[in-house]
């Protein structure tokens, strides 16, 4: 182990809390983003709950479509929703600063629009009305 | 010292990158409608039960798309965004100082692909 001397002080090594990223907005924003996918997490599970149930009949299945309507899977299911609003967001605005095919604002609509068509298609599928 | 002529060592990072893009496009485009026709709608009843009854799901699930409509919705819901959060965790452990060694990749790729196999398992 090398002894600093104070005349000779060695390279600067900064220390780095591990709180770091709460200093700056950008990084807090950061951290968020990264957060997003525990809430996904949470859908992810519900998701293999009901394959689980689907496999195992009817009776298991309604039990998993009354699990989905208590209110604190609702709950965690719509912060899932709103995280994923989130990521689409800045993954939206990732996409033409990585590949620039055309003006962003028209990539990221068009991604939008994307997002909003498979939705409406999903939505028609799985009420009935499709 | 680095040895001039020995190979450079292949990094495996573009294969993790590829499935954290992919799992990202599926979050951001497939995943938002996924949660409102099977979680919130259903809560708010705008779907009714009647539409996500048991053998409607099932014949969606298994035999529409001739039979491929199961391995679409596992793969742009549940494995690819597993993938995508894998990627975040790990990276995010190293941000937070707990990890982003190998056993934090092991750990998080490894559950990524056990779950994967488990809900492709599932509609086999």
């Amino acid at each position: 182990m090398v002894v600093k001397k104070k005349s000779a002080p060695g390279p600067y090594q900064p220390v780095m809390a591990r709180t770091w990223w709460l200093q700056h907005r950008y990084f807090q924003m950061y951290m968020l983003r990264e957060a997003t996918v525990l809430p996904l997490l949470f859908f992810i599970g519900c998701l293999l709950y009901g394959l689980y149930c689907l496999n195992l009949g009817e009776v298991q299945w309604q039990h998993w479509l009354a699990f989905m309507a208590q209110p604190w899977v609702v709950l965690l299911n719509l912060l899932a929703f709103i995280a994923s609003l989130f990521h689409a967001k800045t993954f939206f605005e990732l996409f033409p600063r990585v590949m620039p095919l055309a003006r962003p604002g028209l990539m990221i609509a068009g991604q939008w629009l994307a997002t909003l068509l498979v939705a409406t298609g999903l939505v028609l599928l799985l009420g009935g009305w499709l | 010292m680095i040895q001039k002529n020995a190979p450079p060592k292949r990094s495996d990072e573009p294969v993790w990158w590829a499935l954290f893009s992919a799992g990202g496009v599926c979050f951001a485009v497939v995943v938002p409608g996924a949660i409102l026709a099977l979680a919130l709608l259903p809560a708010l009843g705008v779907i009714t039960a009647d539409s996500l009854s048991y053998p409607r799901i099932s014949e969606l699930l298994y035999q529409s798309l001739w039979g491929l409509a199961g391995l679409a919705f596992v793969g742009s819901v549940i494995c690819l965004p597993l993938f995508h959060a894998a990627h975040r965790i790990h990276h995010g452990l190293h941000d937070l100082q707990l990890g982003g060694g190998l056993l934090s990749k092991v750990l998080c790729y490894g559950s990524a692909a056990v779950i994967s196999l488990l809900a492709l398992y599932l509609i086999s």
